[in-house]
């Protein structure tokens, strides 16, 4: 990374406009855990830390010449987990995206680099996007990393956009399951409204089709949604009858994957979103209390639920947002509830951040899940806390 | 008969004359405030005042063309890399390491008194339709009245009240209504800029004042650095604004 980082610092040879910003931050997080945890008996399984201290600096650089730009986003990580085993120190640094780009012509670009490729206008989670069907929207501190690709775009007019990448790694993560994938995207727009297809082709995976879609219907009143239809591999099976032993299917049935959202915004600024989710990879209800019921059993079936389960447990959800205007300069805060309804399980959370000068910016985030053990939401922990400050550094 | 026919030839004519000049009027007090250019790019400052409160003042560079625009954040620091794009009614706000862009609706308004279309190239000869009121003057300055009519619901306003300079030809003053009639905010121009294009030397919008109409409340937005660009399409392309 340091070279890459050595080589944007002498692109101005060749730039007319080198520009960068970064942010420290440095924030505490406290989780309590569930003593009667199914899933994570005594934190025997996933020992999740119960406090974590938490020091990163995110930068971003761009350079842009004639008709050439580089961007690149470096994370330096130091983290310093405590549970009680005891406590876990590690530090990273990775380049979270970094893209060259280079405009052949008025429509056309390619691109290469590591890209957060992610679109659509749900905030609970991304159904349109394979990569990022969790979209990291319900904990702003979290970073999103990008997938390594390769990426063609024309654009012939302020309607239109049409892309074909060629993924060649899943960016910094262990697991490299988006390597030699094909991404086609669609995009266009109108005077008020907005819709993409995504097909994306990954070997020995069957293929992923996407939907986005969204119309303005008034100043104030947003509709919009976004689907999928997709197979999910290493796909955990809990079959109804709890007789049965949990499967790992290599390849899971063609599910559909669905949300449709609105949002509304007041006359302050603010504005309420209210999304529904309905997930054909999840449990019904009977198969979702088969599963605790199997979990329970012993903590091989414990550890095979945590590693294999679904990204959503369950099938149908609610997720609420209320939240401050995103352009107010002086504070930030967002409050989100959201309600599953094959287990009846809640989870209610809040984000605060206020500005106590041009460049320092204290948060919080608080979570509260309300239900039992064995409700999605609830299996874990009890309530968590995170606290800190961001700093801008330019 | 004839005479009938004659006197409705000359009135339609009148009209058509008066309309005419109206919207030549507004083209040429556009151009003055970027419309009608292949592309502009400028820096705005903007300040905002609600009752004895100030807001932070805030940087942008904007790029704009036609009804599409993209404003990104130079200060204050906590957001800078921040960007706004909006391409006809569709608008979305993204920041460096937010997960995906937020599409956001029209209402929410970029900072005190000021809309996300005002940070934008002025096109009204575009989306209004003009009619030549009357004269009035403007701190003493002779202006033509003209009220504006939305041709489609992707303008910022619904009607307008412009008055326009008799010797400039430039947008001096402006009242901003609702459909019911309802007057939002008024809006006062100064032209201490001067731009070149096509050979031409123009006046060019350099401060824009925009008052609350009910409230103390009160956003200035200075504009500087501005230059005329063609600007590609792939520049309002939300997956290409990383």
């Amino acid at each position: 990374m340091g070279g890459f980082i050595g080589a944007i610092f002498s692109l101005p040879l060749l730039a007319a406009d080198l520009r960068w910003d970064g942010a420290l931050y440095g924030y505490a997080a406290h989780s309590s855990l569930r003593a009667d945890s199914v899933l994570n008996p005594a934190n025997l399984i996933a020992r999740l830390p119960q406090n974590s201290s938490t020091a990163e600096a995110r930068f971003n650089f761009k350079a842009e010449g004639e008709g050439l730009r580089l961007t690149a986003r470096p994370i330096l990580l130091a983290q310093d987990d405590r549970n009680s085993f005891g406590s876990q120190r590690q530090t990273d640094a990775y380049l979270s995206q970094w893209q060259l780009r280079w405009r052949a012509s008025e429509a056309w670009s390619l691109a290469a680099g590591r890209e957060v490729l992610n679109w659509g206008p749900a905030q609970f989670r991304s159904p349109s996007s394979p990569f990022y069907f969790d979209n990291g929207r319900s904990n702003p501190m979290r970073e999103l990393s990008g997938v390594d690709a390769l990426k063609a775009s024309w654009t012939p007019n302020m309607e239109t956009t049409l892309s074909l990448a060629r993924i060649t790694g899943s960016g910094h993560v262990v697991q490299d399951s988006w390597r030699d994938s094909w991404l086609l995207k669609a995009d266009q727009r109108g005077d008020d409204w907005a819709a993409g297809l995504a097909l994306v082709h990954t070997p020995g995976q069957g293929a992923f089709t996407g939907l986005h879609g969204q119309f303005t219907a008034s100043d104030a009143l947003m509709l919009y949604g976004e689907a999928s239809s997709s197979t999910r591999a290493s796909a955990l099976q809990s079959p109804a009858d709890a007789a049965l032993p949990f499967s790992i299917a290599q390849r899971s049935f063609r599910r559909t994957t669905a949300l449709l959202g609105s949002a509304y915004t007041f006359e302050n600024g603010q504005s309420l979103n209210a999304e529904y989710l309905h997930d054909g990879h999840g449990y019904s209800a009977v198969e979702q209390s088969t599963y605790f019921t199997r979990a329970a059993a012993s903590p091989m079936s414990a550890g095979l639920s945590l590693g294999y389960a679904p990204s959503l447990l369950g099938r149908d959800y609610l997720h609420l947002v209320w939240q401050s205007n995103l352009m107010e300069s002086g504070g930030y805060w967002r409050t989100m509830a959201t309600h599953g309804f094959t287990d009846g399980g809640n989870e209610l959370s809040g984000y605060v951040e206020h500005a106590i000068s041009g460049r320092v910016t204290v948060f919080a985030l608080g979570v509260l899940p309300v239900g039992t053990a064995r409700q999605e939401s609830s299996s874990l922990f009890r309530h968590s806390v995170t606290a800190g400050l961001k700093i801008a550094l330019h | 008969m004839k005479l009938g026919i004659i006197l409705s030839l000359l009135f339609w004519s009148a009209n058509a004359c008066a309309a005419t000049d109206a919207k030549a009027l507004l083209e040429h007090a556009d151009r003055a405030r970027g419309g009608g250019l292949p592309g502009i790019v400028w820096e705005i400052k903007l300040t905002s005042r609600d009752g004895d409160k100030v807001s932070d003042e805030q940087r942008f560079e904007v790029r704009a063309v036609d009804d599409a625009s993209v404003a990104e954040t130079l200060e204050p620091a906590r957001f800078k890399g921040s960007k706004l794009l909006q391409v006809g009614r569709n608008m979305w706000l993204t920041r460096p390491g937010l997960s995906k862009p937020i599409p956001i609706s029209p209402r929410q308004r970029l900072s005190g008194e000021a809309s996300n279309g005002d940070i934008a190239a002025t096109n009204y000869a575009g989306d209004y339709d003009a009619q030549l009121t009357g004269d009035e003057a403007v701190d003493g300055e002779a202006c033509h009245v003209l009220e504006l009519t939305a041709k489609h619901k992707r303008t910022t306003y619904d009607k307008i009240r412009y008055w326009v300079s008799v010797k400039r030809e430039v947008g001096v003053k402006a009242e901003f209504y609702s459909l019911s009639g309802k007057l939002l905010k008024t809006a006062r121009f100064d032209y201490g800029n001067t731009l070149a294009h096509n050979g031409q030397r123009i006046p060019f919008v350099s401060r824009m004042t925009i008052r609350d109409a009910l409230l103390d409340a009160e956003t200035t937005m200075v504009f500087g650095t501005v230059q005329v660009r063609k600007i590609p399409a792939a520049e309002f392309d939300l997956g290409q604004m990383q």
